[in-house]
C-alpha cells in the first residue's frame, strides 16, 4: 500500500515538474515582460500574437525557420541515402572488406564534433563552405553519417540473404536489388533513423554557430541563442521563439510517437 | 579473398591518398587575412551604389538605423544596406572571423580596445583619416579608433557606464545623489534602503552588463589611467594594496545590492529599476531606452560611486567611447560603406541616431533633443575617467579580473578572490 | 497514440537468427561478388574520409604548433600545448574538472532516476503509458530551448523555483549565480532533459524478463529488494551499459545546454571542455583549441573505457 502511494507520489511529482515549465513558456509567450514577472503563473491577459510576430518579423525567426526546414529537409533524406548505399553494400560484400568498410564508417561514431571543429573550420573555409547552408548540410549528413550506417547497416544484414540471391537469379543488378528489396524491407529502421536524424538535425547547434556567420544563414538554435545577448534577457520574446522552434517536431511527435521514441532510443543505444 | 575486392581495395586506398593530399592543402599557416604589413590603404572610391552590408552588435537600435538607411538610400540611387546584428557577446568573441572574409561587414562597428586591437592587428580596416567624416567628430573622443598614426575607426557613441538613479526615490529618501566620497555613498546607500527600497540593483549574473561597475569602482582606486593594460602585461597586479582596497569596497556594497544579485540576468535587473523596486541600476546610460520601454516615468540620473575618502578624486565619473565605426578592407564595396559612414557621421543624422536611442555621440554640433540627454548632457562636460575594462585585450583575463569583484560579492574574501584572478593573469603573461 | 519499447525488442529479433544464413548462403551460392557493390559504400566513405577521418587527424597536426588562425606564419611547438593545458592553464582544468564533476552527477542520477521511472512505469497501462509520453518529451526539444526554459525557472528574483519556495517562505539563493552550487543546477536541467530518454531504454529491457520469473521467486518467498536484486537487476544490467555510456557522451557535449544557460562565453562555474575548446577557438588560438580538442577526445576515450570496465565488474561481484 506504502509503496503504490509513493509511486503515485513520486510519477505526479515529475509530471508536475516537466508539465508546469512547459505551460509557464506556452502562457508566457503570449504576456508581457512585465505581466510574466508579475505572475508568472497566471493565465495570459490576451492572446495578443505580439511577441510571436516579433520574434518572426522583427527579429527574422521567419527566415532562420526556413534554413532549418531546408537544412534538415535535405540532410536527412541524404543522410539516409548514403547510409543505406553503404549499409546494403557491407550487407552483400563478404569477409575482410565488408567487416573493414563498415568498421571505417562506424569508427566516426567515437569523434565527437568538439574534436575536429578546427580543422574543419579551416577546410569549409578553403573550399568556400562558411557560411552558406550547403556547409551546413555537408556537416550534419557527415557527422550523423556514422550512426546512420551503423543503425541501418546493422538492419541490413540481418535481412535473410537468400532474397538477394534470389533477386540476382532474377538477373536484376545490385542496384535494383537494393531500391526493390533492400530498401523497402529495410523500411521501419530507415523510418526510425530518420526520425532520429530529423531531431539531431533540427536542433544541431555547434555548426551553424562555427560556420554560419550573416544572420540571413541562421538556422533556429543559433538565431535562438543569438536573442540572449549582452543587452536582452526578454524571457517572453524567447519562449515565443522556444514554442516556434519546436513547434514542427513537437507536432510530429504527437502524430508519430511510437516511431520517435523507437528512432531516438535506437539513436541512443546504438551511439 | 577475391581479386576484384583486393583491386577494390587499391582503389579505396586510392581515395584515401587523395583524401589526405587535399587534406594537406587545409593544414595550418596560409594567409586568409587581407592587408599586408604596409598600413592600411584608404577606402576605394566610386559609385555609391550596391549591397552594403553593416555589421553591428546593437540590436535595440535595429529600427532607428532602418530610418537612417532610408533616408541614406534615398540619396544615392541603388544602394541597399542590410544590417547584420549579432548578439555583443557574439559579436566579441566572432566578428573578427567574420568580417575577415569580407561575407560581411562592409561596413562595421567594434567595441574600444581589445576588439579594436584584434581587429586592427588582422589588417580589417581602412584607413579613415583623410575621410569626410573625421572631420565631424570632437578631437578628443577620436583616440579610441586610432593606431599611430592612423585613424582606423570613429567611435561612434559615448556612454556612460555608471549607475542610474531614480531621481523620485532619491528625493524621498532624502538621500544624496552626489556624494563626494566613499563614506557618503554609503550613507547613501543606507538612507535609500531604510527608505524599504533596494539601493542597487545589479546584474551580476551577466558578465557583460555586471561588469560595467568595474569603471566606476577602479578609475580612483588605481594609480595609473591604464591600469587595465598593465594588470594584464603583468605591471601592476591583482594583489595589490589599491586593488585590494577596491574590492573592499566591493565588499561594502555586498548589503546594499539586490538579494541573489549574483544570479540576476539583466532584464530582471532594469525590472527592480524600472518597477521603483530599485534606487539604482548599476550598468550603465545605455540602459535608459531599454528602462523607459519597461514603463519607467521617472527622471533619471547618474551616480558615481564615487571610491575616494577624501572627496578629492581624479574623475567624478567614467564614459566610454566606443561603437566604432569602420570600412572593411576585404570589402568588395568600399566606396558605398565609406559614404554611409560619412553619412552617420553628419551631425543631423548623428542627432536622430542619438536622440532615438537615448545615446550620446562623439560628433561634434549635435542636437540633444531628448530630455533623458538633456538631463545628463552635463556628465558630457565633467572630469570623465575613460571606462577602464575594455582596455584588457585578452578576455578570459578581463573575465577573470572581473569575476573576482562577483566573488568578493557573494561572500569571498577579497584576498582569496584577488589571488583567484591573479593566477589566471600570471598563466596568459 | 501510444509508446511501445517492444519496437526495440522487435527490430533485434530477426539479429537472432542471423549467424545461421551466412553459412547457408555461402554453400549455395559459390558465385563471386559482385563487383558492382564495391560502389554502394564508396561516396559514404568518400565523405567520411574527407570530412571526419582527415579533419580529426589534422587535428594532430595543429595541436603542435601555435596557429592564430589567420596569419600565415606558425610555428611549431611540439608537446608544449599539451603541457601549457595540463600545468599553466588553470582555466583549461578548472573546465576539466567540472567536466568529470559533471558527468559524474549526471550519470549516477540520471541513471538511478531513469531507472525509477522505468520501473514505475513497465506495466502497459493507459496511465503508464500516458506518463512515458510525457516523460520522454523534453528530449525533442532543442538544447537551447531547454536552457531557455529552466534559465527563467533558475532566475532568483522572477523565476519559477524562488516563486513557489517563497510561498513557503524559503528563499532558494541565487541557483546559477552561487558558484559553488551553479554546476549542479545545470546537472539537474541535464537530467530533467534527457531521463525519459533513458527511462525507455530501460522499460525495452525490463518488458524482455519473463513475468514467471518473478512468480516462481514470490513462491520461494523472495521480498522485492531481493527479487530486484536476483532477478530485475541482471536483465537491465545491458540496458544500463547503454544508458551509462550514452549519458556519459551526452553529459561531456553539453555544449549547448551550457552556452544557452550561461550564455557565451559562460563563467568560469560552468565552463566545461567543449566550451572552453570554444572560447579557445574564438579567441584565435587555433593550435591551441586543436591541442585542447584532443585531450577532450582522449578524456571521453579514458572514462567510457573505465566505465566498461567497473560494469563488467559489478554483475560478477554480486
Amino acid at each position: 500500500m506504502l509503496t503504490s502511494i509513493s509511486r503515485r507520489a513520486i510519477l505526479a511529482i515529475y509530471a508536475v515538474i516537466i508539465i508546469v515549465p512547459l505551460t509557464v513558456v506556452a502562457f508566457g509567450s503570449f504576456k508581457s515582460t512585465q505581466e510574466l514577472f508579475a505572475g508568472p503563473f497566471s493565465l495570459p491577459q490576451s492572446l495578443s500574437p505580439d511577441n510571436f510576430a516579433e520574434v518572426v518579423g522583427g527579429q527574422n525567426l521567419g527566415s532562420s525557420f526556413m534554413n532549418s526546414a531546408i537544412v534538415t529537409g535535405i540532410s536527412v533524406p541524404l543522410t539516409l541515402f548514403l547510409a543505406s548505399l553503404a549499409g546494403y553494400g557491407v550487407s552483400r560484400l563478404k569477409g575482410f572488406m565488408s567487416w573493414a568498410i563498415f568498421g571505417f564508417l562506424v569508427l566516426g561514431m567515437a569523434i565527437p564534433a568538439q574534436a575536429n571543429m578546427v580543422p574543419l573550420y579551416v577546410l569549409f573555409g578553403r573550399l568556400g563552405l562558411l557560411d552558406n547552408l550547403t556547409g551546413l548540410i555537408l556537416a550534419n549528413v557527415v557527422s550523423t553519417l556514422p550512426i546512420a550506417v551503423f543503425i541501418l547497416g546493422g538492419f541490413m544484414r540481418t535481412l535473410p540473404k537468400e532474397l538477394y540471391e534470389a533477386s540476382s537469379i532474377d538477373g536484376s543488378g545490385p542496384w535494383k536489388t537494393y531500391s526493390s528489396i533492400a530498401l523497402p524491407l529495410s523500411a521501419p529502421s530507415i523510418a526510425a533513423a530518420a526520425i532520429f536524424l530529423f531531431v539531431i538535425h533540427w536542433n544541431e547547434l555547434l555548426y551553424p554557430l562555427l560556420f554560419i556567420q550573416s544572420p540571413g544563414n541562421r538556422t533556429l538554435p543559433l538565431a535562438l541563442l543569438s536573442f540572449q545577448g549582452e543587452f536582452q534577457t526578454n524571457y517572453p520574446l524567447l519562449f515565443a521563439g522556444v514554442i516556434l522552434a519546436s513547434l514542427p517536431v513537437v507536432v510530429a511527435y504527437v502524430f508519430l510517437q511510437r516511431y520517435f521514441v523507437a528512432g531516438i532510443t535506437a539513436g541512443a543505444s546504438k551511439g | 579473398m577475391s581479386q576484384i575486392s583486393r583491386r577494390q581495395a587499391v582503389a579505396l586506398l586510392g581515395a584515401l591518398g587523395f583524401g589526405a593530399a587535399a587534406a594537406a592543402c587545409a593544414g595550418p599557416g596560409g594567409s586568409t587575412a587581407p592587408g599586408g604589413a604596409s598600413g592600411p590603404a584608404a577606402p576605394s572610391t566610386g559609385a555609391v551604389t550596391g549591397k552594403v552590408s553593416f555589421a553591428h552588435w546593437r540590436g535595440e537600435d535595429k529600427a532607428v538605423f532602418d530610418e537612417l538607411i532610408k533616408r541614406f538610400a534615398a540619396k544615392h540611387d541603388g544602394v541597399e544596406i542590410a544590417q547584420d546584428i549579432s548578439t555583443s557577446n557574439d559579436y566579441n568573441a566572432q566578428a573578427l572571423q567574420k568580417l575577415r572574409g569580407g561575407s560581411i561587414g562592409d561596413a562595421f562597428a567594434t567595441f574600444r580596445g581589445s576588439q579594436f586591437k584584434n581587429f586592427t592587428e588582422a589588417g580589417i580596416y581602412t584607413e579613415l583619416k583623410d575621410s569626410k567624416a573625421v572631420g565631424n567628430y570632437q578631437k578628443g573622443l577620436l583616440s579610441a579608433g586610432r593606431n599611430g598614426d592612423s585613424q582606423l575607426g570613429l567611435p561612434y557613441q559615448v556612454v556612460f557606464p555608471m549607475p542610474m538613479a531614480n531621481v523620485d526615490l532619491f528625493d524621498k529618501a532624502g538621500a544624496e545623489i552626489a556624494p563626494k566620497n566613499w563614506d557618503a555613498f554609503l550613507g547613501m546607500c543606507e538612507k535609500l534602503a531604510s527608505a524599504g527600497v533596494i539601493p542597487i540593483s545589479w546584474p551580476g549574473g551577466d558578465v557583460g552588463n555586471g561588469g560595467q561597475l568595474f569603471n566606476c569602482m577602479i578609475a580612483n582606486n588605481a594609480p595609473v589611467d591604464d591600469m587595465c593594460a598593465q594588470i594584464e602585461q603583468g605591471k601592476l597586479k591583482c594583489t595589490d594594496d589599491w586593488f585590494l582596497k577596491m574590492l573592499g569596497q566591493y565588499k561594502d556594497l555586498a548589503p546594499f545590492v539586490q538579494p541573489n544579485a549574483t544570479g540576476t540576468a539583466v532584464e530582471p535587473a532594469q525590472n527592480l529599476f524600472s518597477q521603483g523596486k530599485a534606487a539604482m541600476l548599476a550598468t550603465g546610460s545605455y540602459h535608459i531606452a531599454a528602462v523607459r520601454g519597461l514603463g519607467a516615468k521617472f527622471p533619471i540620473d547618474l551616480v558615481f560611486p564615487n571610491t575616494t575618502s577624501d572627496g578629492n578624486g581624479k574623475y567624478e565619473g567614467a564614459y566610454n567611447a566606443t561603437f566604432i565605426l569602420g570600412v572593411n578592407s576585404a570589402s568588395k564595396n568600399q566606396a558605398a560603406a565609406a559614404a554611409w559612414i560619412d553619412f552617420l557621421s553628419e551631425p543631423e543624422n548623428a542627432g536622430y541616431y542619438a536622440n532615438q536611442t537615448a545615446q550620446h555621440v562623439s560628433v561634434d554640433k549635435v542636437e540633444y533633443t531628448n530630455p533623458d540627454l538633456k538631463r545628463l548632457s552635463p556628465w558630457l562636460q565633467k572630469k570623465t575617467a575613460l571606462a577602464a575594462r575594455f582596455q584588457f585585450n585578452n578576455l578570459d583575463v578581463r573575465n577573470a579580473v572581473e569575476a573576482s569583484a562577483t566573488a568578493v560579492i557573494s561572500g569571498t574574501s577579497p584576498e582569496q578572490a584577488a589571488a583567484a584572478a591573479q593566477k589566471i593573469v600570471d598563466e596568459r603573461l | 497514440m501510444s509508446i511501445h519499447p517492444g519496437t526495440a525488442a522487435k527490430r533485434k529479433a530477426p539479429g537472432s537468427n542471423a549467424p545461421a544464413n551466412p553459412a547457408k548462403v555461402r554453400r549455395r551460392s559459390p558465385t563471386r561478388v559482385n563487383p558492382a557493390l564495391y560502389l554502394f559504400p564508396l561516396p559514404a566513405v568518400a565523405v567520411v574520409a574527407f570530412f571526419l577521418v582527415m579533419p580529426t587527424l589534422q587535428a594532430f597536426q595543429y595541436a603542435i604548433t601555435d596557429w592564430n588562425g589567420f596569419s600565415a606564419a606558425f610555428n611549431y611547438v611540439g608537446v608544449d600545448n599539451f603541457v601549457r593545458a595540463f600545468t599553466k592553464d588553470s582555466l583549461f582544468t578548472n573546465a576539466l574538472t567540472n567536466n568529470l564533476k559533471f558527468v559524474l552527477l549526471v550519470v549516477i542520477a540520471q541513471t538511478v532516476f531513469s531507472l525509477v521511472l522505468a520501473l514505475l512505469l513497465t506495466k502497459n497501462s493507459r496511465g503508464s503509458i500516458l506518463l512515458r509520453a510525457l516523460f520522454f518529451f523534453p528530449t525533442i526539444l532543442s538544447s537551447v530551448s531547454v536552457a531557455f526554459i529552466w534559465k527563467f525557472i533558475y532566475d532568483p528574483n522572477f523565476g519559477l523555483a524562488n516563486s513557489v519556495l517563497r510561498t513557503v517562505g524559503v528563499d532558494g539563493g541565487a541557483y546559477l549565480g552561487n558558484d559553488a552550487q551553479a554546476l549542479y543546477w545545470v546537472a539537474v536541467t541535464q537530467v530533467w532533459f534527457h531521463s525519459g530518454q533513458m527511462m525507455v531504454v530501460y522499460i525495452a529491457g525490463l518488458q524482455a524478463i519473463p513475468r514467471e520469473l518473478y512468480e516462481a521467486a514470490e513462491m520461494d518467498g523472495a521480498n522485492k529488494w531481493q527479487q530486484f536484486k536476483s532477478i530485475t537487476w541482471p536483465f537491465v544490467a545491458p540496458a544500463t551499459s547503454i544508458v551509462v555510456a550514452y549519458t556519459t557522451v551526452q553529459s561531456f557535449k553539453a555544449f549547448d545546454l551550457i552556452l544557452g544557460i550561461a550564455g557565451n562565453p559562460p563563467k568560469a562555474a560552468l565552463d566545461i571542455l567543449s566550451t572552453r575548446i570554444y572560447s579557445t577557438f574564438a579567441n584565435s588560438e587555433f593550435g591551441y583549441a586543436a591541442a585542447q580538442s584532443i585531450i577532450f577526445m582522449a578524456m571521453i576515450a579514458l572514462v567510457t573505457w573505465l566505465q566498461r570496465r567497473l560494469l563488467r565488474l559489478t554483475p560478477k561481484g554480486d
